[in-house]
């Protein structure tokens, strides 16, 4: 199993953490990586798509080139780039931005490329027998809530394609199952975490944060996991700032979906950097701590 | 008490019209309707709105057509007046942003729908008065009239054979209100819903008609009331757009037989053959759109498929239609001039609810939109006209504390044998039997005593419901008891006219007489009583 | 056929309770739910309010949430639901003030913000006096589309942002907007995006997707709101925080190849807002002693920053 790796820019900026994490929890199962250096940002949603329709796809014409499909860790990333190469299956679109865009750098995209979030890797590729065999500290007693970030559910054409595809609502609770773990459900796991208007609206970001935060918490939830370092941002960088807009106080863990399989594999905390945390950790360190 | 130059009760395509026309002209409008503009029964229309704007087409040649569905009984005179109008008043929607579909080139595309002699329907999919709808309510907020949406006019304020204005419930408010005005408008569209089944909404319910004829007014060609040949049946009286039939569908019978003879006829001819064909024995009617395919389906009638599919539960893509016909609109009404006058100083009707003499027996498919807008603004025109030349007119005193009072003993918690739900089911089992597709002398005569039996039990209903807020008990009782009373006229006019012609058939005089056919039936409340005149139609 | 149903009930009035009242009905097979509620309104409860005006699915009137479901009681029928036993649940739809009882106030929810965007045409003079514009069948296939909302609701109820910001315009009026920006015969694109960018207006949006899984005419809100905002970027952003991010982004993108999240926050909150700048403090304080975020005078160049800068050159000044 290899992949062209794009781990985005998050998972080394705002989240330093989830890189490494992932990157370990990879070579733990075995599923190797070949990074991708010279590319782009996806645009996360942000740039307008008649830039980043180009320069994904010079992304994929360079994955397309190393044979490999792509694999992100970010739920951004991956809608982004789904939504992106959806519209590249258009073959007369896909033949104009490769003769105005990629042609001068001799690349060519032949919309081929597939491209996968670590979750659907490991559930799909990997697969949940394979994923079970490797567990080695079952994450018992420890309850988890899910939160999938707006793009690994939405827009059904992209993320849910087929049938089978469904299933991909719901792996998220399938991993928390896998690994042991209690699963904590709560009505936000597939809303949006707020992320994406903290700069035009910080009040209704914030709330968003608090809302999901303090659901999952009524829940019972020890942690949230989540496979989107966005969401992280908003649910772990931005929870403080959430307790004192809404004058509660929350201080619910957030784990990236690596670094909570990562613990299940046997790593440490101090392994996945669970310290690199704005909400503190310890209440999870150590309820995993007394599992070894 | 609210003041106004014009008030304009009724949200549809000629309500909006009108309202947006008189405000144009310079007049203080104000609109009171019971339902918010965008779910109003205009939205109904679907297949196309008709205008001479092709190449190969002309005012005369639309006329043409029109005294031909007609059968008869137009008036030649507002026929050319209207044809002569048509192709601006559309141009007008299109300016102000209608979406037409357009063919090769980028000009319009054009459909052609039922009798039309020349593909003459401009349209936007299936949706056409949905979209036209959005166009309309677009122009009104753009003229930033006073809407008044949840209110329910109870009564007109009338004033020495004047109308000055109209006592009306806030349903939100749950408290009454009176709007003294120069001009009153009435676009409160058809009255369809005395009948079950019936391709109409919830609110079609005669409420114009009934003013104008508690005041006075007459109605006139109320026997006229048009089925639709392609109603689902599965979905209560679902409507199929004609725009079915132009996009290739067909009529048959068990088998798949297609029913020869519908291409472009008129609706009264295709409805008597589906009539006709289920009463032979042949085990039903069906519409079959399968030969479209789904693409074409998706494309040119997406409304129609996602309908049928949601409402009737069939797919046209495979699965036949069963179909048959089903009230549709009256073509008779308020008896109104060309600018929307009526009989009374400063009381106006446009629209489905008043009868110009345009239509005559039967209106022509993708007219009924056309109608609205033109009348709709020539009416707005001549209500702001009026408004600004007449003299001033007090609204009565103590009218609106005579309405409250009037209402309030409406409102008893006594127990009654019967429900107006029930009234009403009653009446339109009753319509559909004997005064609907197919009439005769003795079911006309059952039906009047069956309406006044009918009357009397309404006459002892109570209204339950004291919650002032949102009371549509209230509502469907003052409903209730405008379709008794429009549906009373409409069977003393169809007992009158003892021939076939247009949309009213008589089993007992099944032939056309134009000996006495050719002049309208003309209703008019003399005490308490429908008393049936005629109007000779005037030749040009 | 016997079908029992609990519906919501609210009297009028700030302060009043809501509760539920339970109901049992018989009804012919084909019934849909709104003919049990008029049935239940004309036999059992005079008091019931709820609204209904098509009766055939295509008015939009009638939107309530049917057992956890928002759809539209004249198309839903009651049969299968009253096959599985137990209670139907009628509610009114999420993120809509009510009324009374299963009457919600479109007005505040959807028909005020509507009138905020400037809903009517501009029309931008080109048509001669006489004759149609000539248009290209697929330009207004895109109108037609954003015209076919029947402003049922159900965006609204499953926007994301909505239930933390009531007054966020959301994307049912926002989806109006679209429909006058991709009309060809309108001329006020500049102004109608300068309203949208307004706060409360198309940048609040999350673009989160549910707008377009919710919509029951397939007329992608969302897609439409994110075309909007490109429109917006080619034209120049108002919004000075939005304008300020973008700007920001667009130019880490252009320089390294990647995102700098460090310059990021602190170009978008504005280098001369002190203010704003004193609020990233204590959790970027928090996040550097912790190792996690990014430090800006780090941030690198990527391998092949210049021929993703030229790239983006490129598709400016084409699309400018």
């Amino acid at each position: 199993m290899k992949y062209a790796f794009y781990p985005g820019c998050v998972s080394r900026g705002g989240c330093p953490e989830l890189y490494p994490a992932a990157v370990r929890v990879a070579g733990k199962l075995g599923i190797e990586l070949e990074e991708m250096k010279d590319v782009a940002c996806t645009g996360a949603g942000v740039l307008p798509q008649y830039i980043t329709d180009p320069i994904n796809a010079r992304t994929f014409a360079k994955a397309e080139r190393m044979g490999l499909p792509i694999m992100t860790i970010c739920s951004t990333c991956q809608g982004v780039f789904g939504q992106a190469n959806l519209r590249l299956q258009d073959p007369e679109y896909r033949a104009r931005i490769n003769r105005e865009y990629l042609a001068d750098e001799g690349l060519e995209y032949g919309g081929t490329v597939e491209i996968k979030h670590l979750l659907w890797v490991v559930m799909e590729d990997y697969g949940a027998d394979h994923l079970k065999a490797m567990i080695s500290r079952p994450l018992k007693g420890l309850k988890v809530s899910p939160f999938y970030g707006c793009f690994l559910r939405r827009p059904p054409e992209v993320i849910t394609p087929t049938k089978e595809t469904n299933a991909r609502k719901s792996y998220l609770e399938k991993l928390i199952d896998i690994v042991g773990a209690e699963l904590a459900d709560f009505g936000g796991k597939g809303k949006c975490c707020g992320f994406p208007v903290l700069t035009a609206n910080e009040e209704s970001s914030l709330s968003m944060t608090a809302k999901h935060t303090s659901e999952a918490k009524s829940k019972g939830a020890d942690c949230m996991v989540t496979p989107c370092p966005l969401c992280h941002l908003s649910l772990d960088g931005n929870q403080p700032r959430a307790e004192q807009q809404e004058g509660t106080s929350i201080g619910l863990p957030i784990l990236h979906m690596p670094q909570f399989l990562g613990l299940a594999l046997g790593f440490s905390p101090a392994e996945m950097y669970l310290k690199r945390h704005i909400v503190s950790t310890m209440a999870v360190e150590s309820k995993v701590n007394m599992m070894t | 008490m609210q003041e106004f130059d014009v008030v304009v009760v009724g949200a549809g395509a000629a309500g909006l019209r009108a309202a947006i026309a008189a405000k144009q002209a310079g007049a203080k409008v104000a609109l009171l309707t019971k339902v918010h503009p965008l779910r109003t029964n205009s939205g109904l229309a679907q297949a196309g709105i008709n205008a001479p704007l092709g190449p190969d087409d002309s005012p005369e040649a639309y006329a043409g057509d029109i005294l031909q569905a007609g059968d008869g009984l137009c008036d030649p005179a507002v026929v050319q007046n209207f044809t002569h109008q048509a192709g601006d008043a559309v141009m007008w929607l299109e300016r102000a942003g209608t979406p037409f579909n357009r063919a090769a080139g980028g000009r319009f595309d054009r459909r052609r729908i039922g009798s039309n002699s020349r593909a003459r329907s401009l349209y936007v999919d299936d949706r056409t008065g949905h979209v036209v709808m959005q166009v309309l309510y677009e122009q009104f907020q753009r003229e930033r009239i006073p809407l008044f949406a949840d209110w329910f006019v109870t009564s007109l304020a009338l004033e020495a054979n004047r109308c000055v204005g109209v006592n009306a419930l806030g349903l939100r408010s749950g408290s009454m209100d009176s709007f003294a005005a120069k001009a009153v408008i009435l676009a409160t569209g058809g009255f369809t819903r005395m009948y079950l089944p019936s391709t109409v909404s919830m609110g079609t319910t005669g409420d114009g008609q009934n003013l104008a004829y508690q005041a006075g007014v007459s109605l006139i060609d109320l026997e006229m009331v048009q089925f639709h040949p392609l109603a689902c049946p599965g979905g209560k009286g679902l409507m199929i757009t004609e725009a079915a039939l132009a996009e290739g569908g067909q009529i048959v019978v068990a088998g798949g037989q297609p029913i020869a003879g519908l291409q472009g006829a008129t609706r009264d001819k295709i409805c008597l053959a589906i009539a006709q064909a289920s009463r032979n024995g042949a085990g039903g009617v069906w519409l079959d759109l399968t030969m479209i395919g789904r693409q074409k389906l998706h494309q040119r009638l997406p409304q129609t498929l996602d309908l049928i599919a949601k409402v009737a539960g069939l797919d046209p893509a495979k699965d036949l239609i069963p179909i048959g016909p089903v009230a549709h609109r009256p073509v008779g009404g308020i008896e109104a001039g060309t600018s929307g006058q009526t009989s009374i100083g400063g009381l106006y009707a446009c629209g489905e609810c008043a009868c110009t003499g345009l239509n005559g027996g039967g209106r022509l498919a993708g007219n009924i939109l056309t109608e609205m807008v033109v009348f709709g603004a020539r009416t707005g025109e001549a209500a702001a006209a009026y408004a600004k030349s007449a003299p001033a007119a007090a609204f009565p005193a103590g009218r609106l504390d005579e309405e409250k009072k009037r209402l309030d003993a409406l409102i008893s918690a006594e127990k009654t044998e019967y429900t107006a739900g029930r009234i009403h089911a009653e009446l339109g089992a009753l319509m559909d039997a004997k005064a609907g597709l197919l009439r005769d002398a003795a079911g006309l005569q059952a039906a009047r005593d069956q309406i006044h039996a009918l009357k009397d039990k309404y006459a002892r209903l109570r209204v339950k419901n004291q919650s002032p807020i949102y009371n549509y008990e209230l509502v469907s009782y003052l409903e209730l008891g405008a379709m008794l009373n429009v549906a009373e006229a409409l069977v003393a006019a169809a007992a009158a006219r003892k021939e076939s012609r247009g949309a009213h058939r008589r089993s007992d005089f099944p032939a056309r007489d134009d000996r006495i056919g050719i002049s309208h039936t003309v209703v008019r409340l003399v005490q308490g009583e429908p008393q049936v005149d005629t109007r000779p139609v005037v030749a040009l | 056929m016997q079908a029992n149903f609990s519906v919501y009930r609210k009297e009028p009035g700030a302060g009043s309770k809501a509760g539920r009242s339970t109901y049992t009905v018989e009804l012919p097979e084909d019934a849909t739910v709104i003919d049990a509620l008029l049935k239940i309104r004309d036999e059992q409860d005079p008091t019931l309010g709820f609204r209904g005006s098509c009766l055939h699915g295509y008015c939009g009137d009638c939107t309530v949430r049917i057992n956890g479901k928002a759809g539209f009681s004249c198309a839903v029928k009651v049969a299968p639901l009253a096959a599985k036993g137990g209670e139907i649940a009628v509610e009114p739809i999420r993120n809509m003030p009510v009324i009374k009882d299963l009457i919600s106030d479109w007005d505040t929810f959807l028909w005020d913000k509507i009138d905020v965007i400037k809903p009517w045409l501009e029309p931008n003079g080109a048509a001669s006096l006489d004759g149609e514009e000539l248009i290209d069948d697929k330009v207004m296939a895109k109108v037609r589309q954003a015209m076919s909302c029947f402003y049922c609701g159900l965006c609204d109820e499953g926007c994301t942002v909505l239930p933390v910001d009531f007054k966020f315009v959301g994307p049912a009026a926002l989806t109006k907007a679209s429909r006058f920006l991709c009309d060809p015969r309108d001329h006020a694109t500049a102004e109608r995006l300068r309203i949208l960018e307004r706060p409360k207006g198309m940048w609040d949006c999350v673009h989160c997707f549910e707008a377009s899984e919710h919509c029951p005419r397939e007329i992608a809100p969302t897609e439409r709101i994110i075309e909007m905002r490109d429109m917006a970027f080619k034209h120049g952003i108002t919004n000075e925080k939005v304008a300020r991010h973008h700007h920001s982004f667009a130019n880490s993108v252009r320089n390294s190849g990647w995102l700098d999240e460090g310059r990021l926050a602190i170009e978008s909150e504005g280098l001369t807002n002190i203010k704003g700048l004193m609020k990233l403090l204590p959790t970027a304080a928090k996040a550097v002693a912790r190792g996690k975020a990014p430090i800006p005078f780090l941030h690198h160049k990527r391998p092949g920053a210049d021929k993703i800068a030229r790239i983006i050159e490129k598709a400016e000044a084409k699309e400018k």
